[in-house]
């Protein structure tokens, strides 16, 4: 239905019910200035849009894996009332390529269709219903093709080629680093341990799916709303394909309603804009359903993993032997760089001094496998962290001191050569866990299991590299002003996508200025409003943007008081201080109301920017520049010990998670809530990964399209779960911060892992542990004792 | 666009089934309404039972309970009489989707959809449930058991609706159980299930049994060959292992989307071990 209507104007986002006339410390929890608005449903996400005038965009997708594209049957849509366009690759005159590092992803598919979510057409019509109807209405012509479904078939001579014009192939990117020498490593290990895993697609599950809404203005400008993780690398990418000036078009990114990597690049964004372009000036808006977010969206990639590992008698880690394949799907949704970073962490936080790491990311015909928390590196650690229990069994050993006699330390090198400069807190963290009761009592605990109730408790050691690595300049630009009504506005570069980081923002500016919450505005990311800030990922977000964040309020801020000192007649700015809503002289108390000194400056001198570029690692590890473009090394880590208890169900095979300990070195933090809620978010996530969330496919097609059959957890699902933070300052953050986005979703599936393997003597290489894979362990191990 | 009725009484569902005969019938919508959605199902009119005051409540009548089959869950999980006497439905219920599922769900729907992952079915089934049949011009009574013919088939002709369930107060099981096994803890669909009724002596014997299974069958599977093998012997693990070969032999399950068949069968017999517990006195009737 035609909203004619425009909607009410909503009052501002932050609320005084929250936050009140609070000026903001470092250190402390406070509410975050979102949570009212969005609790209450009066923030407006990308999805929320229902403006005057507005039309609907819609994709045909191609609902095949791996076809020519013949044509494509327009008319019968383009007949049916209420339908405004029917849009195909004939209609863009830009590149029709999306991508981040290879531009290889149609807008809408020109020579071949190369997964079953491809957009084959466009769709406008006046309502959702009439757009459903032409959907259905729109066809294609295809020459089917034989496809390839997993990257072991991918990798076969001959294999059915998903680029014909990739000059690797099937092969994404094959990334390798060598270290020492594993062949005559081998001869000097005691003890040498060897697995396969293997992890499953998994779906980011958002709240909110793909959505925006775009409209090409009077002045030619062509505006973009999205639920976006990287505004400002989508207007090139969307310019690129669409063919347009850059500067033609303005990407906005409200609040995302969740993302996890799977808005880091374009969904809807050049759908938006091509519709747009073709809707006679009126606001088009796209909102995926679950379905098609499930059909057409990124995913973890699924991975198969072989690894070896050698050690000495007394539990010294001496050689690590690993290939990683990844399944990419049929575009670079970043595969590359995620199989680059999987590479930097798949012999975990350990030394190692020989080590030989290979990495295929491999083009298939299934779903995109692209960014999701934790970046390849969830994958890695659910296979290293189970190898080092396996390892500690063999050896008769404790699995947390096995851990602890490898752990790196500052000033150590790292297993891919890299020397740990800035604070390294593992040890600390293992530390933590090795005291707590969760661990020092678990025999007691495990001893008290139920009938048909087996326990056991898993540990993992975690680490997370922070930015983008040496090549890509991991760079934010932030900028604060003081207004003319004497408020501050701060504008974030870096989107806001629910991990809290605009409210830590604020507590940043507010903190350095001495101002209440209220008297505090966020301009939240715009291009044509805030400053270029790189993507919300990596772990990156409060590290990169709080660093310019400060300095940018620092400048201001001795801006501000400079002018008052001149105002004022006094000399010396020191004897002024800024309080909420003035600049105060100290040796007086003669007070100017920041309204007031507003007046006396102009728009530049109100206005203060600063840019950030995080620090890279200096050393070159033996890798191609291929590879170091792909993001290696990083120089900055988080770290983390994890701790779980969990009961498995004898005749059921189910697993149930008792109590979770997480032990996380990201350095100081800003806001403690905030921090606690990445944490527990993660874990949350990562338990959902160990047990239950697999996306199905088959040939291509995805077969578990809703959150009825792929299954996160609920919240009965997810135990108490203790945070400790190991607060260790690092030189380099703001206030001593690291990242806390990612690394503790690594954790739960390889801990889990460990925990089952402790209750019921059986490992299960292949996740998620599902009842039926759970059950069919243990009593293939109950059958083999029968034998013995 | 299609008309929803929403009638207050069945006087007037009598009339608007004359009128629109093809019309959808549901309660609390939260089968139908996924299928609407997904355009599994396109019926030409919806009428809804829920506001129809005469297939609500639940009636204490002498031998029998009645229970109205537009009765929401969440009504029915918090009765009285359902928590004194049927105490292995209430634990179906409590394990039925969600909170807000029960809420709008209805134990009539939950029969007529006739998953075979129905959470209230085994219960029902091994409750030995009395379903009343009602129309325009009458009414009829039929065993659960022969009503469910299928998965989401029963034996309703059009014009009918499933107006009440009745359930014998003399039912002397002192043990009432159901486990559910699911892919989460809650807003799971079963994927295999047991619900038991257990009379055991003071000696330990097994007196009676009534076991069924859910989600492991076109319909939920009833064993004679099962209660027979477990009746007048000890509760024991012993006894119990014997029955599982009968049982695995009995099921009939599917590979699907959330576990395979294989799984499905070992666990529907594993799922009687569960009973052992009670002799020991760890797992607690109530």
């Amino acid at each position: 239905m035609k909203n004619k209507d425009k909607p009410p104007e909503l009052q501002p986002f932050f609320d005084k019910n929250i936050a009140g006339d609070v000026v903001p410390s470092i250190g402390i929890s406070m509410p975050r200035i979102d949570a009212y608005a969005k609790v209450t449903g009066r923030e407006r996400y990308a999805a929320d849009y229902y403006g005057f005038d507005m039309i609907w965009a819609g994709v045909k997708r191609a609902g095949i894996p791996h076809a020519r594209l013949k044509s494509v049957n327009t008319q019968a849509a383009e007949n049916l009332p209420g339908v405004i366009a029917v849009l195909t690759h004939k209609n863009i005159s830009g590149s029709n390529r999306q991508g981040v590092i290879r531009k290889d992803q149609p807008v809408l598919v020109d020579d071949k269709v190369r997964h079953c979510g491809d957009a084959v057409a466009l769709v406008l019509a006046e309502d959702k219903e009439t757009l459903a109807k032409a959907i259905k209405l729109t066809s294609a012509d295809f020459e089917p093709l034989p496809g390839v479904f997993t990257t072991e078939t991918a990798l076969e001579e001959n294999a059915p080629l998903v680029h014909e014009d990739h000059p690797g192939g099937n092969v994404l990117l094959k990334a390798s680093l060598e270290i020492g020498s594993v062949q005559s490593a081998k001869e000097h290990c005691d003890v040498l341990v060897e697995a396969c895993f293997e992890t499953p697609l998994v779906e980011h599950a958002y709240l909110e799916t793909e959505a925006g809404w775009a409209q090409l203005k009077e002045d030619g400008k062509l505006e973009i709303v999205a639920s976006t993780q990287t505004p400002f690398r989508d207007r090139m990418e969307v310019a690129d394909a669409l063919g347009l000036e850059p500067e033609r078009i303005r990407m906005i990114a409200p609040y995302a309603g969740g993302a996890f990597g799977g808005k880091d690049g374009v969904t809807v964004q050049s759908l938006l804009g091509l519709a747009a372009l073709h809707a006679n000036g009126r606001p088009v808006k796209m909102w995926w359903s679950r379905e098609e977010s499930f059909i057409a969206g990124t995913k973890r990639h699924a991975a198969r993993m072989y690894y070896r590992l050698g050690a000495k008698a007394d539990g010294s880690l001496h050689s690590l032997d690993t290939r990683l394949y990844f399944d990419t799907g049929p575009y670079d949704h970043l595969g590359g760089v995620v199989i680059t970073l999987a590479l930097e962490h798949s012999g975990g936080p350990y030394r190692i001094p020989n080590v030989s790491f290979k990495g295929w990311a491999v083009y298939t015909n299934n779903p995109i496998g692209g960014a999701f928390r934790g970046f390849g590196v969830a994958q890695v650690t659910a296979a290293m962290e189970q190898m080092m229990d396996m390892l500690a069994e063999k050896l008769a050993m404790d699995p947390l001191k096995l851990r602890l006699k490898n752990a790196v330390r500052k000033g150590d090198k790292n297993c891919v050569g890299v020397t740990l400069t800035h604070s390294t807190g593992l040890v600390e963290c293992l530390e933590a866990v090795a005291r707590h009761p969760l661990w020092t009592e678990r025999a007691a605990w495990k001893s008290k299991a139920g009938p048909f109730k087996r326990r056991g408790a898993g540990i993992v050691a975690l680490m997370h590299a922070s930015g983008y690595g040496p090549v890509v300049p991991d760079v934010a630009n932030a900028k604060v002003e003081l207004t003319a009504e004497g408020k501050i506005k701060v504008y974030c570069g870096v989107v806001d996508m629910g991990q809290g980081n605009a409210a830590t923002n604020l507590q940043i500016a507010g903190s350095i200025l001495c101002q209440n919450v209220d008297r505090i505005e966020l301009i939240l990311p715009d291009t044509d409003r805030t400053l270029p800030s790189g993507s919300a990922s990596a772990s990156r977000c409060t590290y990169t943007f709080g660093n310019a964040l400060i300095g940018a309020c620092e400048t201001l801020k001795l801006r501000i008081l400079q002018r008052a000192a001149d105002l004022l007649m006094v000399d010396d700015c020191d004897e002024t201080a800024l309080i909420p809503g003035a600049v105060r002289h100290l040796p007086t108390g003669r007070e100017i109301p920041l309204h007031r000194l507003a007046t006396f400056m102009n728009e530049s001198e109100r206005t203060a920017t600063q840019r950030f570029r995080a620090p890279t690692a200096k050393e070159i590890p033996p890798v191609g520049n291929e590879i170091r473009l792909h993001g290696f090394p990083h120089t900055l880590f988080s770290y983390g010990a994890h701790l779980v208890r969990v009961e498995v169900n004898e005749l059921t095979g189910v697993v149930d998670v008792k109590r979770y300990l997480s032990v996380s070195d990201c350095g100081k933090i800003i806001n403690p809530h905030v921090y606690e809620q990445q944490i527990q978010g993660a874990i949350a996530q990562g338990i959902g990964y160990a047990l239950s969330e697999e996306v199905q496919v088959n040939e291509g097609k995805v077969l578990t399209a809703d959150l009825a059959t792929f299954i996160i957890p609920a919240a009965s699902d997810v135990p108490e779960i203790e945070s400790q933070p190991v607060e260790i300052y690092e030189p380099s953050g703001p206030y001593g911060l690291k990242g806390v986005g990612e690394i503790a979703t690594n954790g739960p599936l390889p801990a889990i892992a460990n925990a089952v393997a402790d209750a019921c003597g059986v490992r299960i290489f292949r996740s998620p542990l599902t009842p039926s894979r759970v059950l069919r362990a243990l009593r293939e191990r109950l059958s083999e004792g029968g034998v013995h | 666009m299609r008309d929803v009725s929403l009638p207050r009484s069945l006087e007037e569902l009598w009339g608007l089934l004359d009128r629109e005969s093809a019309a959808a019938l549901y309660a609390g919508g939260t089968d139908l309404l996924v299928k609407l959605r997904a355009g599994l199902e396109d019926p030409p009119a919806l009428i809804c039972l829920e506001r129809v005051g005469e297939l609500k409540g639940v009636q204490d009548e002498l031998d029998e309970v009645w229970i109205g089959a537009a009765t929401t869950l969440s009504t029915l999980m918090e009765d009285p009489i359902i928590q004194r006497r049927f105490q292995v439905l209430r634990k179906g219920l409590e394990v039925l989707g969600s909170p807000p599922v029960r809420h709008m769900g209805t134990i009539g729907g939950n029969i007529v959809t006739a998953s075979p992952a129905g959470d209230t079915l085994p219960a029902l089934y091994v409750l030995g449930a009395q379903l009343e049949i009602r129309s325009k011009d009458g009414s009829r009574v039929v065993a659960i058991r022969d009503f469910i013919v299928g998965p989401g088939q029963v034996l309703l002709n059009r014009g009918e609706i499933l107006a009440g369930i009745r359930l014998r107060k003399v039912q002397s099981y002192a043990i009432h159980h159901y486990e559910k096994v699911g892919r989460r803890k809650s807003q799971a669909c079963a994927i295999a299930s047991m619900a038991a009724l257990l009379t055991v002596s003071d000696s330990g014997v097994v007196e009676a049994a009534r076991l069924a299974w859910g989600s492991v069958g076109p319909t939920v599977v009833i064993c004679r060959e099962a209660e027979a093998a477990i009746e007048g012997k000890p509760l024991s693990m012993e006894s119990l292992k014997l029955a599982i070969p009968l049982v695995e032999k009995a099921v009939s399950p599917i590979d699907d989307i959330r576990a395979d068949a294989a799984y499905r069968r070992t666990v529907a017999g594993l799922l009687l071990l569960r009973l052992s517990e009670y002799s020991a006195g760890t797992c607690s009737a109530q």
